[in-house]
């Protein structure tokens, strides 16, 4: 992962002079190497032809498939009836619908900040020189990588229930609010918790970045008299904001399609799969009822699809924001 | 590394954007099929059904006894909670791909023949591999849909108050049948007062005892192809249950979301619980208490509205084995030993040979048998109406939005819009 900036022009430059690809010698005649490209391309496209195969079969086929449904009633067992734009229209009337909305923008416009300020953070922390590093980076990646299991989302579930540890930790405190699991209006507060421990991911990424900042800018402010703060954010902060871009995108994009913990955390096995009083039912929750629970697929794809263009407008908006505050530094390095 | 610089970062995030934006999408299931014969004749027929654990062992060890007899034919097993075993089963079977034989109830079996999902077993009865005599009570009659033979009940069962027999003893209640709803509330308080414990675990989104409410009052909650009451009706019922929750008589829903798939009651946190009569055999296992059962309150002193419910076997039209299939729910549902095995973990046995073979010696199984005599002795019990397509919808639309209710989410006429919003909706599709 290079996270420093690259510019235009570099990849110019290399285009104006093709490397040749074939090894030493005399450089072969246009028509060989016609037909040499051919062949090439062909074993290229075998090789990837797993992959096509995968793409076609698994996320292609079915991607059309729902799109068809999404202007269907269909239940699974009945062909899918064409209602047009039924499904959208239902959706937009049904009040379970828009509070699944409100409850994903919530999560996504709460826990994807402060997931990223604590990554930027600790990364700020760890990007010094002093002893241990290596140790305190690994420890603090590792939740990164188990935090989106299920078995992750059921020791949650045990820790933020009835007469659990956080809710006796609070009890010394005097608060009584009993479980978080259990109220309609803290269990969104769970799943913000269990995607800010994972702040190992973004974190590994900022760290990455704050790496390739040239040290000379910093020495040149400390010349210059710039306190720290006043160096984060005049120097740290621009050069590594095309990194931060990233993060605020990726960690966007993931935080739309949460799922798998809070149906765990909602519900799981005998409960209802969105918490209480649908207390965590985030969009792709709801997709899941109606999908499975209620056998109404047409409606589910609906829905899908309704996500993908939403995520599609969050992510172009994200893009077109970038101008005003992403620099990438000219002439690359 | 040096070389890697050459690639353009706005194209590499242009690129990771798309992708995980594509992945938003997905929710299309699939599910393969797969043969289950081998060469030397042995058959393998799929099994599932819904229950906790401790009904998971006896099943086993019944189907152990059925392996043994028919050593030509293997069982392979699958369970799951209530919900959880509809959702998989619903995803199994229009994938093409349903358990050959499974546990069913009244409230699926007009859903799963509108979706051609269910096997016709006339026609093995007729061929003599399921007996369908000697089946008590007309119960023989309960799997007869429209004509077609599509479950064969293996036990029976009714509603009743379980009750957690210390914490009733030390409230001084001692409820007997007849009793009405003002006795109901007056035992709900003192529960509540003598013991510390709420009365109950949630009544109010219970779809089988609102019904017996409905039916004491002479309509049922639901008709041949809708809803048999109104929204006044609803109203009545939820804003008594309101105040039940906040006044203590009703528990906490908010610690009972917490303790699922456990009971409330054995979790000790409500002194009884609407539910089937053969719950006490789950309840004796999951919690620690005694547990006992009395009768439904009712409105006039007389009718408590009560049916017998009960458990089915169903095969599916798919299977490819519909003797095998046949000869186990005969076995499951006539061999004495079996009984002996189950007791009434799916209620009274359904059968007479069945129902012979075991008599209960435990006080809990002892319990059920005399409760279930109690309500023929009453006179109690009125013929079951099939419920229609759409009906476990509005089943689980019951529980949730009066969960709703009682965690304070909903005001009283929001919940009942909400609720006759989601039944207009499962009923007509």
């Amino acid at each position: 992962m290079g996270t420093a900036v690259t510019h235009a022009p570099a990849t110019e430059a290399r285009a104006k002079d093709p490397e040749p690809r074939h090894g030493p010698g005399t450089p072969p005649r246009p028509a060989d190497l016609k037909r040499r490209g051919r062949r090439e391309n062909l074993a290229g496209y075998l090789f990837m032809s797993p992959w096509i195969a995968g793409f076609l079969l698994l996320t292609a086929g079915p991607m059309a498939a729902s799109l068809y449904f999404a202007f269907t009633d269909y239940n699974l067992f009945d062909a899918p009836r064409w209602i047009g734009l039924d499904n959208f229209s239902e959706m937009l009337g049904d009040p379970r619908w828009r509070h699944s909305v409100r409850v994903t923008l919530w999560y996504v416009a709460v826990g994807t900040p402060v997931k990223l300020l604590v990554a930027l953070g600790v990364a700020l922390l760890l990007a010094q020189k002093r002893r241990g590093q290596a140790f305190y980076r690994a420890a603090f990646y590792a939740p990164s990588l188990i935090g989106a299991s299920v078995s992750v989302a059921i020791v949650w579930k045990a820790i933020f229930s009835d007469d659990a540890i956080v809710d006796r930790t609070q009890k010394v405190f005097g608060i009584d609010a009993g479980g978080w699991t259990g109220d309609p209006d803290l269990i969104i507060y769970s799943l913000v918790a269990l995607t800010v421990w994972q702040f190992g991911a973004p974190m590994v990424i900022f760290l990455a970045g704050l790496k390739q900042v040239p040290r000379e800018l910093y020495e040149a402010a400390d010349v210059d008299g710039a306190g720290k703060l006043r160096q984060f954010w005049k120097i740290t902060l621009p050069m590594i904001s095309p990194v931060l871009f990233f993060n605020v995108l990726l960690e966007t994009i993931h935080s739309f399609q949460i799922f798998s913990s809070a149906y765990i955390v909602g519900g799981g096995a005998g409960g209802n799969a969105c918490g209480p009083a649908d207390g965590s039912m985030v969009y792709t929750c709801y997709l899941y009822v109606q999908g499975f629970e209620n056998s109404r697929m047409g409606l589910a794809s609906a829905m899908a699809w309704m996500l993908l263009v939403a995520v599609a407008l969050v992510t172009a908006v994200l893009f077109w924001s970038q101008k005003r505050w992403v620099h990438y530094e000219e002439g690359g390095r | 590394m040096q070389q890697g610089k050459g690639v353009e970062r706005r194209a590499v995030l242009k690129a990771a954007g798309a992708s995980l934006a594509v992945t938003g999408l997905g929710a299309t299931a699939t599910a393969c099929g797969g043969g289950s014969g081998s060469g030397d004749g042995t058959v393998t027929i799929r099994y599932a059904w819904w229950g906790a654990e401790d009904r998971a062992q006896r099943i086993n060890k019944t189907i152990d006894l059925f392996e043994k007899k028919y050593p030509k034919i293997k069982v392979k097993t699958d369970f799951q909670p209530y919900t959880d075993f509809w959702k998989k089963f619903n995803t199994q079977a229009s994938g093409g791909n349903p358990p050959d034989v499974f546990q069913n109830a009244v409230g699926f079996l007009r859903k799963y023949d509108a979706k051609n999902v269910l096997l016709d077993l006339h026609e093995q009865v007729k061929a003599g591999h399921l007996r369908m005599e000697g089946f008590r009570a007309g119960l023989e009659k309960f799997g007869e849909i429209d004509g077609k033979l599509l479950g064969v009940p293996v036990g029976s069962n009714s509603m009743a108050l379980v009750i957690d027999k210390p914490v009733y003893a030390r409230a001084g209640i001692n409820p007997e049948m007849g009793w009405t709803w003002d006795d109901f509330d007056e035992a709900m308080a003192r529960v509540r007062d003598r013991t510390g414990r709420a009365g109950d675990s949630g009544m109010y989104g219970v779809m089988y005892l609102y019904d017996l409410y409905l039916r004491q009052n002479g309509k049922a909650f639901f008709t041949e192809d809708g809803l048999g009451f109104t929204e006044g009706d609803l109203t009545r019922w939820w804003t008594k249950a309101e105040k039940g929750v906040r006044s203590g008589l009703f528990a906490d829903p908010k610690k009972v979301a917490q303790i699922k798939p456990k009971s409330a009651l054995s979790a000790e946190l409500a002194g009884s619980e609407f539910t089937w009569d053969n719950f006490t055999v789950r309840y004796t296992s999951e919690g620690r208490s005694e547990y006992g059962l009395a009768p439904i309150p009712t409105t006039d002193g007389k009718r408590t509205g009560q049916y017998l419910g009960s458990l089915m076997l169903s095969a599916s039209k798919r299977t490819q084995h519909p003797v095998e299939v046949a000869k186990f729910i005969d076995f499951m549902v006539h061999d004495p030993e079996v009984a002996t095995i189950m007791g009434y973990d799916r209620g009274v046995p359904a059968t007479t040979a069945q129902y012979e073979a075991y008599r209960p010696t435990d006080p809990v199984n002892k319990a059920i048998a005399a409760y279930e005599e109690s309500l023929v002795k009453a006179g109690v019990l009125e013929p079951i109406t099939p419920h229609p397509n759409g009906a476990d919808i509005c089943e689980a639309a019951f529980l949730r939005i009066g969960e709703e209710l009682g965690l304070g989410k909903r005001s009283v006429g929001e919940a009942v819009e909400q609720f006759f919003n989601e039944s207009k909706t499962a009923l007509s599709s």
